[in-house]
């Protein structure tokens, strides 16, 4: 072919033709560098990216910027937390959900020390004690919860009414409830199981709740380890296997449509009066409310044992504040943090948000819907979610949605077993 | 003259192969075909309608648990609230920025390559690279994406340039392949006469063999432009300025786990579906014919 023979002129130019490639490069690489140059103040980068609260924080994050001098406040709302950590540029101060995900940066030391901090002495020792539940970083307090979520089963109060009914306190009356409704032709839980999100937080972490001290089992099954199995002193399959059974025991008591419903379509039917009973967080009150129907509901414990004193709620850091080793502006996010856990912008938040504070000094809640917790939450009977303290790599969420959809509970329950024995022996 | 002559006996048959050719010919429907076609139709239209008429609808319809009801009232303050929380105008001008960088490298850079590695095929530098190139195919981004976090972040590529960038590497290699396909269609001899004529390689190449490519870069404009604007993992993860962020990664705002959006959502969705369907509307000629180029070579 004559084409393989190059000419003298094609290969010079050839020759210009990278060197032109590579200048196009030089400069894309250099437009990364411009940017921020001009400005006086110190730009700290604020993540927090719960929907509903976007536009409310950038409110806060530009009346903030304007009292200060030497400060802007970027509210971002959109950007990839881990590939932030990965690239070493992480937000100067986080905003969010805490969790085992977020726990992992804390517990290798990216989050820097906030115990000197003033706002860190007035959060309350039992809500604080919940960040170290998932992990620690020894002689660091990285994270402040900003605002708790508490979640019980949803009730309709005026269904309750019609038929007569009270709050159960005990799982009999529970199930009295259950069945007396089913009586009437009423539907008493209204179940999504088509959300694996929605069974494991809702049906799974209410029962299993109820009844088992889920910050003990989980400090027993990480010292157990590889260990845990059919015979161990604490397993799934073991201490789980009761409540478990009574989650199918409610579980039954769903609408007959359970499988094929999502969130959304709990939201709406709860809306629309259609079920007594629903096991979701306060979460579910906005997307409810959006339906601008007139439903009246309330919130109670569900009762799990025959002792009404055993009633809990479930709670979760809905937000937490902290602030990355990594930042360079350190000082300034403080300053940011600070003016969020002021007392008048916290309970501001907390009461626009159906969530509850974290302070000692927190008002309690007005909003009827989550009232009935305020008992519970200040006495500190409460418990963090047992779906939530399984790392994401075994599919408990999956496995508990196969045992709503009639998986064997202890087939189920022994794989959950198996899985966490063998993390622990990778790890 | 002589053809109304021939055809004039010829009427009587006509007819008659007319009537014959009825079962399959223009005269009666070929039902089983047709009911495929209307299911395959309706699989595009009734989502399409649903995402219409859900952006109009207000909140409180949009969670009455009836997609398909019509909106009343008709509302369009979900395109206007989508506008606002996305920032429309200036996450479409990145969106738009990042595409238009995308499929003019990704036609460009393939080009050439193939052109390179056709011509030079006896030689094994340029086969071997062919064969490199087609194994990245193999390398989906989520396996590579830390490093590449990592290395974007290091030398300030961590903006929609790095991502254009990004785009057009794993474009490289399917759009190589359906050059090389192409380009060995075409005559060494035509490249013969232009040597002969006094051209360049470099001239024979924008002179001759682009423009002949022209159906072929449209087939790779188009997979290029799709993958692009409609890339989420991408942007998200590399782009670490968050005003510098493209439309799907601001969208993905409106549905979380916990919360739902639906009026807003559809509305924004349907704001960023129109490029890709203008730019269909305008160029579907050429998406047709350019996706049979790589089938036959």
């Amino acid at each position: 072919m004559t084409t393989s023979h190059p000419t003298v002129s094609s290969s010079l130019s050839r020759r210009r033709f990278l060197a032109g490639i590579s200048a196009a490069g030089a400069m894309a690489a250099l437009s990364g560098c411009g940017g921020s140059a001009g400005s006086a103040r110190a730009e700290v980068r604020f993540y927090e990216t719960k929907p509903e609260a976007i536009p409310y924080f950038t409110g806060l994050a530009k009346d903030f910027t304007s009292s200060q001098e030497h400060i802007r406040v970027i509210h971002d709302s959109s950007s990839n937390l881990s590939a932030s950590f990965v690239r070493s540029n992480p937000p100067d101060l986080g905003c969010l959900n805490y969790n085992l995900e977020m726990a992992r940066f804390m517990e290798r030391g990216a989050l820097s020390d906030l115990s000197d901090m003033p706002a860190a002495a007035r959060i309350r020792p039992d809500v604080q004690q919940l960040v170290n539940q998932y992990a620690t970083y020894p002689g660091r307090t990285s994270v402040l919860p900003y605002s708790m979520a508490a979640s019980s089963v949803i009730y309709n109060k005026q269904i309750f009414a019609d038929h007569n009914l009270q709050v159960p306190a005990t799982w009999r009356e529970m199930i009295e409830v259950c069945e007396k409704l089913t009586a009437a032709g009423v539907t008493p839980i209204y179940s999504t199981f088509r959300d694996p999100w929605t069974v494991a937080q809702g049906l799974f972490d209410y029962t299993v709740g109820g009844m088992v001290d889920v910050e003990a089992f989980y400090n027993r099954m990480h010292e157990l380890g590889t260990e845990v199995g059919p015979h161990s002193e604490v397993s799934f399959q073991k201490t789980f296997l009761e409540p478990v059974t009574r989650m199918m025991t409610l579980a039954g008591y769903s609408n007959e449509d359970a499988p094929a419903r999502g969130y959304g379509d709990g939201n709406t039917a709860m809306a629309q009066s259609k079920a007594a009973m629903y096991m979701q967080g306060p979460w579910a009150f906005g997307e409810i409310a959006k339906a601008e129907t007139d439903v009246d509901l309330g919130t109670f414990p569900l009762p799990m044992t025959d002792d009404p004193a055993d009633r809990k709620v479930r709670v979760n850091i809905d937000l937490s504040l902290w602030i990355p080793e990594m930042s360079t502006v350190k000082s300034e996010a403080r300053k940011f943090l600070s003016f969020l856990m002021q007392p008048k912008t916290q309970n501001a938040y907390n009461k626009e948000f159906l969530a509850f504070g974290t302070t000692k000094d927190a008002p309690p809640v007005t909003d009827p819907r989550i009232a009935q917790m305020q008992d519970y939450y200040d006495d500190g009977r409460f418990y963090m979610g047992a779906s939530q303290f399984i790392p994401r790599t075994i599919p408990a969420e999956n496995y508990i949605q196969a045992i709503a959809n009639g998986a064997s509970i202890e087939g189920t329950l022994r794989r959950l077993d198996q899985d966490w024995a063998r993390l622990a022996f990778r790890q | 003259m002589s053809d109304t002559t021939t055809k004039l006996p010829a009427t009587p048959r006509d007819r008659s192969t007319r009537k014959r050719r009825g079962k399959y010919g223009r005269d009666r429907a070929n039902w089983p075909i047709t009911i495929v076609l209307v299911l395959a139709s309706l699989t595009v239209l009734v989502p399409l309608y649903v995402t219409v008429s859900m952006a109009l609808k207000t909140t409180q319809q949009a969670v009455s648990g009836s997609a398909f009801s019509l909106p009343s009232p008709l509302t369009f303050s979900s395109f206007a609230e989508a506008w606002a929380l996305t920032d429309f105008p200036r996450a479409f001008v990145i969106s738009a920025l990042v595409t238009v960088v995308t499929v003019a490298g990704t036609i460009l850079l393939a080009s050439l390559a193939s052109y390179a590695i056709v011509r030079n095929w006896d030689r094994k530098l340029f086969r071997w690279s062919f064969f490199y190139l087609l194994a990245t195919m193999f390398l989906p981004f989520p396996v590579v994406a830390l490093p590449q976090i990592k290395l974007t972040g290091i030398v300030g590529l961590d903006n929609p340039m790095g991502v254009a960038l990004l785009h057009i590497m794993f474009q490289l290699s399917f759009s190589i392949l359906l050059y090389t396909a192409f380009l060995r269609s075409i005559p060494a001899e035509l490249e013969e006469s232009a040597k002969l004529d006094g051209a360049s390689t470099w001239q024979t190449f924008w002179k001759l063999i682009f423009p002949l490519l022209a159906p072929m870069s449209a087939t790779v404009g188009i997979f290029a432009f799709l993958i692009s604007w409609n890339d989420f993992m991408m942007p998200s993860l590399i782009t670490s300025d968050p005003a510098m962020q493209t439309l799907p990664v601001l969208q993905s705002m409106f549905q979380t786990q916990f919360s739902n959006n639906y009026n807003v959502a559809f509305a924004s969705y349907l704001m960023a579906m129109a490029p890709a369907i203008i730019v269909y509307l305008f160029t579907q000629r050429w998406v047709m014919s350019g996706v049979t180029q790589g089938a036959i070579k």
